[in-house]
């Protein structure tokens, strides 16, 4: 209980309290007032940030959600059992691994130059880019990254989704005649909906918050097509050491977070199934 | 009387387009089979040639084409790490770091987590709620006010700044005490008429009937710590008390960059022993992922 007054109650409110002053660590802390909030709206790098992240996360809940789904239900048909465990320990084992690992790894299997992946598909006549130096690619590469690592952590999770849709219920189904389609859109869909709502707010939730790979693999560039809100936090606060401002900002991540999931929240009750 | 016919149609009937529908089937389930098989050697090919290229000679890695054989085979790769960085005390910090902040933060989430379940006392709710909310709360929120607090410590660059703020962790918290909701209460009763104190019915009732709960728990805690990145980053400075990923990091662009092999070569090394539990361990660490996953 201590432990937890100390370090997460305190260091929130006094996080609250930072974003109303400037301090730069060294000399005492000056009152700011509301003026690192007023800095918020002209903050056109801000902008830019969580521009990057929103699209960062947007596509990491599509590539996860859609992935991990389409994944289960094919893991779900393959009969041979040794088939099945060797697909699923490669899509598992990513996420054991650290960001730092799995970012140089990456780093240079991407690389232009003794990058195998952007060899071959050379050689199959696909022009590739020098993903992480094109401000158009560098985003989408860590996108393709992440889903890498973390894919499997959304296919257990739909894996378990699926193991809770009854059999009797499609094997009813498909005796009444239904197609495979009609048994997927109107009864494993469904069944599945508080599973894929369940995925999509840990996805997005976690995205929004992304910070290693950006950090060790491209500093954020190149020209800032890759930093992160939380990365811009961090380079405010221990680079600039700006720490009220550094707050405020982690204040507002903080509340977009809430906000998003909020309206998910809300949005769930439209299209999520409550039996 | 008239019901077992009526079954009897039904069960006819729908063995018959079943059978059909396997048959159909079985053209698409090798199509599917073929895909993921694709799917399982492109996802298992970075780790592949991470290891590959790490035994090469440095000369002859990152060619293209790939070689997927490490030929000309050498370990000088891996001699290179130690002069670089000191790698056996990273992964010796590593250990430590994850042990202690793993263990401890498991010893303050059982007692918090039978507070939250079994203790009736004022303001339980309220607090409860309190926590589920600092479950939301980002790291970076908090990490600013940590950071300003070990200094004032003087704890900036040692294991401890890593330690202590990881002694609490609210997920495990609330997973157990939503484990231990689920054990009947009867049986502390049981227990309390026996002559059984708090801390006997905790740790030699609730404890071990959890054990699913609490292994999923040391799993997900330990692997957090194991591979955190972002707060060694800001607390830890000198090479000597580095962990493992942030010292992966420094081989890389630090003050003494190392040639890619060798940067390989280090990775290799992280990465390996992971692979190896993973395979001895897979179920236990997919049914945590689930199990927590799912109730978390």
């Amino acid at each position: 209980m201590l432990l937890f007054l100390v370090f997460i109650v305190a260091p929130f409110v006094a996080a609250i309290a930072l974003s109303f002053f400037n301090w730069d660590l060294l000399t005492p802390a000056q009152p700011a007032g509301l003026a690192n909030y007023a800095q918020l709206f002209g903050d056109r790098q801000l902008v830019h940030v969580l521009a990057n992240t929103f699209v960062f996360a947007l596509g990491s809940v599509v590539t996860h959600v859609a992935g991990g789904l389409l994944l289960a239900l094919a893991l779900n048909h393959v009969m041979n059992r040794i088939l099945a465990s060797v697909v699923k320990a490669t899509l598992f084992f990513p996420l054991l691994i650290s960001w730092a690992a799995v970012a140089l790894l990456w780093k240079y299997v991407l690389d232009p130059t003794f990058g195998y992946i952007g060899y071959y598909l050379r050689q199959i006549g696909i022009p590739t880019p020098s993903f992480f130096a094109d401000p158009h690619w560098a985003l989408a590469a860590i996108i393709g990254v992440d889903f890498w690592h973390t894919i499997g952590y959304t296919l257990i999770i739909m894996l378990a989704g699926l193991q809770t849709v009854p059999r009797e219920l499609v094997e009813a189904a498909q005796t009444d005649g239904a197609s495979s389609r009609q048994v997927f859109f109107n009864v494993t869909l469904p069944l599945m909906s508080p599973t894929i709502f369940f995925a999509t707010v840990i996805t997005f939730i976690g995205a929004f918050q992304i910070f290693d790979p950006m950090q060790i693999i491209t500093q954020g560039g190149p020209n800032e097509s890759t930093m992160s809100v939380v990365q811009y936090l961090y380079l405010t606060a221990f680079q600039s050491f700006n720490v009220g401002y550094a707050s405020t900002i982690a204040l507002v991540v903080f509340v977009i977070v809430m906000g998003v999931t909020a309206v998910q929240f809300w949005a769930s009750r439209r299209w999520v199934y409550q039996s | 009387m008239s019901a077992r016919p009526a079954t009897q149609a039904r069960d006819s009937t729908a063995t018959v387009p079943r059978t059909r529908r396997r048959r159909r089937f079985s053209t698409g389930s090798l199509v599917i089979d073929l895909v993921l098989l694709v799917l399982a050697v492109i996802m298992a090919s970075p780790i592949v040639w991470l290891i590959s290229q790490s035994l090469t000679v440095e000369r002859f890695a990152f060619q293209l084409p790939p070689g997927w054989i490490p030929v000309p085979f050498t370990l000088d790769n891996f001699e290179q790490i130690f002069p670089l960085v000191p790698f056996g005390q990273m992964a010796l910090n590593s250990v430590i770091v994850a042990t202690l902040s793993t263990g401890g933060a498991l010893l303050t989430s059982v007692l918090a987590a039978y507070a939250f379940s079994r203790l009736a006392f004022r303001g339980r709710e309220f607090i409860f709620i309190t926590m589920l909310t600092a479950l939301m709360v980002p790291v970076q929120l908090t990490v600013i006010p940590v950071f300003i607090m070990m200094r004032n410590l003087h704890l900036v660059d040692t294991l401890a700044a890593l330690i202590l703020p990881a002694l609490v962790n609210v997920f495990a918290i609330f997973f157990l005490r939503q484990y231990f909701n689920s054990i009947p209460r009867e049986l502390d009763e049981a227990a309390r008429i026996d002559g059984a104190g708090h801390l006997w019915i905790l740790f030699r009732m609730l404890v071990p009937l959890s054990s699913p709960a609490i292994s999923a728990v040391i799993i997900i805690l330990f692997q957090l710590s194991w591979n955190d990145y972002f707060d060694p980053l800001i607390f830890i400075n000198s090479p000597q008390n580095m962990t493992l990923p942030i010292g992966l990091v420094s081989l890389q662009g630090g003050a003494a960059p190392g040639p890619v092999v060798v940067v390989f070569a280090a990775v290799t090394l992280v990465v390996v022993p992971v692979l190896v539990l993973f395979l001895v361990f897979q179920r236990q660490f997919v049914a945590s992922v689930a199990a927590s996953g799912i109730r978390g």
